[in-house]
């Protein structure tokens, strides 16, 4: 391999040794998404964005305990940050008390407030956004590879991403909001980058099965190691400066990326070495 | 390289388009110094200027209705029952400016011989746009520095949601001004130009939509009707004045804010109704054809005096001080170099060819430089969204040049013209599959009202364009004309 850490070998092993891992975890994370669906209506806890609340952004840091007494009057949302603050819904008198009371407290604070229906809506319409997007999604593939199980794999794939991610969202505690959708459906995006790219070249390049394989593998470990790069650096930028929007994003697309890299070169890699086996390839 | 190689390469079209945008891209960013500090036409959204936004959610509904009874009856009924104002929008469809439930409807719709089809909450895009119009006036009569108000229409053309931003002004005050109404008043000419007070506003009871009077005869006008105490005060200062016996001597003048918005002369016929008893139906005339009609339509806006035709409720806000958006303004361009810097490490470790490498970060950051033109251009807002998409595509252009770079270097030699352009045809190919997805993904978003998702969504759109129609073919050539030296 071209790239010291990269140990894996994409040939070593058989396409049902290579399914087994990312089926098995599919099948936990549906089962996670499922029971949270049955449990709470939702797959993944829906964040303020989608259930209405008000939130308030800090410029400087501010003792807890401060905040606490500040707002005790206020239905605030534990646990709660040194700079970021959420409330649970409030009536309209209420809030404006709360926006005069920030205001005059910390004047350099921002103010967020999502109503419970606004919330409903907007939740309505990302689940929306998410279907349509999948659904393109697929259509474009099958359209480019008018093959089903090439094609199927890549979705196959783009989907285990999809759902893999929803569900460590959900097991560590990153909610569903405007940011971590757009983070999803960027997901759906690049997940299908490195799953065409392996398509393309097995299917249309001239070669042994086995180059095509370490060749695309080469290539696609740098698209998604240069990716991660980005997004890593994001996310440590956005971290550190609890600039909330752009690290969901970073974080939902880090967890993303890195199930990418396991469904591109396990289940993709695995179904479409089979069908190329199959097919008689060498 | 030498000259000549250069001059071959900039003859490339794909190439010279590359360097047009760039410059092109750079005159509309327009980086220029104002008051010692570093601007540009880029227009920021939100989050990164400070101000407040408002989303306020129409109290209204569209309705779909079937009846078997004639459709004026049905409607006259159903208006009864509501106890509402309705108006016809469409064949099958009504808007009614008072908000009920589905159910509220329905039985309403039964009770007045017709049954309910589709149910919406919100208005038509006309009833959005003449929101839209009244709020921007009121806004611009406050001089309110920059408001932005945009209604939120769905696919289907129908408005629940009216946008409201304004730079620069706090939550409470921002709510307080989007709440506040004019002063109207309606006064009467006594002699010369002097003028006395007829009635204000309150005595207004409700204000009708643009009419022909009579019907069919093109000649505009908006009706109105008066509260009975005004009824009688309007009355009797056109006999007092003398304006029902000589009606063109004495000119009504409506006046919103202490201007004149309207003023005319009672028509005789109304002249000679008043002299008889008040009358609490008026119709104020705005004359024949398209003037007219537009006259009408600023009347009634006046008539409310800002107040809406239909009412709303605030569904979300938000207030972003000055100091934080400077901070995320600030945040987001470290983000943006760290990003940059983190790729360029990892496309050095793996290729360790400066040859390669710089075209490849030049070329990606050109691609941010045309993508930020055209948002200059077409004034699309960036926020912190925005700004993860711009990242985005700086991830995505640059795993879309590994694939071009890997293709044509396959088997590690640089290959002869006819193969490699065979190569970059097929990368080209692989690429566009890719961003035609992308796209796709994004394009529910772009089209969707969710409104702080949308620039996010338009960016990465813009971003996959730009880099597949020219950035990354023009890569292509240049690592061509490189390689082969």
């Amino acid at each position: 391999m071209g790239m010291g850490f990269v140990t894996y070998d994409v040939n070593r092993y058989t396409p049902r040794q290579m399914v087994v891992l990312p089926m098995v975890l599919l099948i936990v994370s549906l089962a996670i998404l499922g029971y949270n669906m049955a449990s709470t209506g939702m797959p993944v806890k829906p964040g303020m964005d989608f259930s209405g609340g008000t939130a308030v952004t800090l410029l400087y840091p501010e003792n807890p305990d401060t905040l606490r007494a500040t707002f005790s009057g206020y239905p605030l949302i534990e646990p709660i940050g040194e700079k970021f603050i959420k409330f649970g819904p409030m009536d309209d008198a209420t809030f404006e008390s709360l926006a005069t009371l920030v205001n005059e407290q910390y004047p350099d604070a921002k103010i967020d407030q999502i109503g419970p229906s606004f919330g409903q809506t907007l939740q309505q319409q990302a689940l929306l956004a998410l279907t349509f997007s999948f659904i393109g999604m697929a259509i474009v593939v099958f359209l480019a590879f008018r093959s089903f199980i090439p094609a199927g794999a890549v979705v196959l794939s783009a989907f285990a991403d999809i759902t893999m991610t929803a569900a460590v969202m959900s097991v560590i505690g990153i909610e569903l909001s405007l940011p971590s959708t757009a983070a999803l459906l960027m997901l759906i995006g690049y997940s299908v980058d490195s799953d065409i790219l392996l398509t393309m070249r097995v299917l249309k390049r001239q070669g042994k099965l086995n180059d095509k394989l370490s060749g695309a593998f080469h290539t696609g470990i740098i698209m998604t190691t240069t990716t991660l790069a980005a997004i890593a650096a994001m996310w440590v930028v956005a971290f550190a400066g609890e600039i909330t929007v752009i690290r969901d994003i970073a974080s939902v697309l880090l967890i993303g990326l890195v199930i990418d890299m396991m469904n591109t070169w396990l289940t993709n890699a695995g179904i479409i070495k089979w069908y190329m086996l199959k097919r008689g390839a060498k | 390289m030498n000259r000549k190689d250069l001059i071959e390469l900039l003859k490339n079209w794909q190439v010279a388009l590359l360097i047009v945008l760039l410059v092109a891209s750079v005159f509309f960013i327009f980086p220029h110094s104002e008051d010692g500090k570093l601007t540009t036409n880029l227009q920021y959204g939100l989050d990164l200027s400070d101000g407040t936004w408002l989303q306020m959610e129409f109290q209204a509904a569209v309705a779909g209705f079937e009846t078997d009874r004639p459709v004026v009856d049905f409607l006259t009924d159903l208006q009864k029952n509501l106890d509402a104002e309705i108006y016809h929008i469409d064949d099958r469809k009504i808007e009614i400016r008072k908000y009920f439930t589905r159910d509220d409807l329905e039985s309403a719709f039964a009770a007045s011989g017709g049954r309910l089809t589709t149910y919406e909450q919100g208005v038509s895009r006309e009833t959005a746009e003449q929101v839209k119009v009244i709020l921007e006036e009121k806004l611009n009569a406050l001089g309110t520095r920059d408001a932005k108000v945009n209604p939120l229409i769905g696919l289907s053309g129908i408005s629940s949601y009216v946008r409201v931003e304004l730079a620069g002004v706090g939550l409470a005050q921002a709510q307080e001004i989007v709440g506040k109404q004019g002063r109207f008043e309606i006064r009467i000419q006594t002699t010369g130009n002097e003028t006395e007070h007829v009635l204000y506003g309150d005595a207004i009871n409700t204000v009708g939509v643009p009419t022909q009077e009579p019907p069919g005869s093109n000649r505009w006008g908006v009706s109105f009707t008066l509260t009975e105490q005004g009824a009688v005060q309007f009355r009797d200062a056109a006999i007092r004045y003398g304006a029902t016996t000589d009606p063109s001597r004495h000119y009504l003048n409506m006046i919103l804010d202490g201007n004149v918005v309207y003023s005319a002369p009672l028509s005789p016929d109304l002249a000679a109704k008043l002299q008889v008893e008040p009358i609490r139906e008026l119709v104020a005339s705005t004359g024949a054809g398209q003037d007219g009609l537009d006259a009408a339509k600023n009347l009634e806006i006046h008539l409310r005096a800002g107040a809406l035709p239909v009412e709303v409720k605030v569904a979300g806000s938000g207030y972003v001080p000055a100091a934080l958006s400077d901070y995320f303004k600030t945040l987001a361009i470290v983000a943006f170099v760290a990003a940059t810097i983190a790729v360029g490490i990892v496309i050095f470790l793996r290729y360790r060819e400066p040859s390669i490498v710089l075209p490849m970060i030049g070329t990606n950051l050109s691609e941010i430089v045309i993508l930020l033109g055209v948002a200059a251009l077409i004034q699309q807002q960036l926020d912190l969204a925005a700004i993860a998409g711009l990242i985005a595509v700086l991830g995505t252009g640059i795993d879309q040049l590994v694939i071009i770079t890997d293709e044509v270097l396959h088997e590690g030699k640089v290959p002869s013209p006819n193969i490699y352009q065979k190569r970059l045809t097929r990368a080209v190919g692989i690429i566009m599959i890719s961003a035609v997805t992308v796209i796709i993904a994004m394009l529910p978003l772009a089209l969707m009202s969710l409104s702080t998702l949308r620039g996010f969504a338009i960016i990465t759109i813009l971003g996959v364009v730009i880099g597949v129609l020219i950035t990354r073919p023009a890569y292509g050539k240049i690592i061509m004309a490189i390689l082969s030296k």
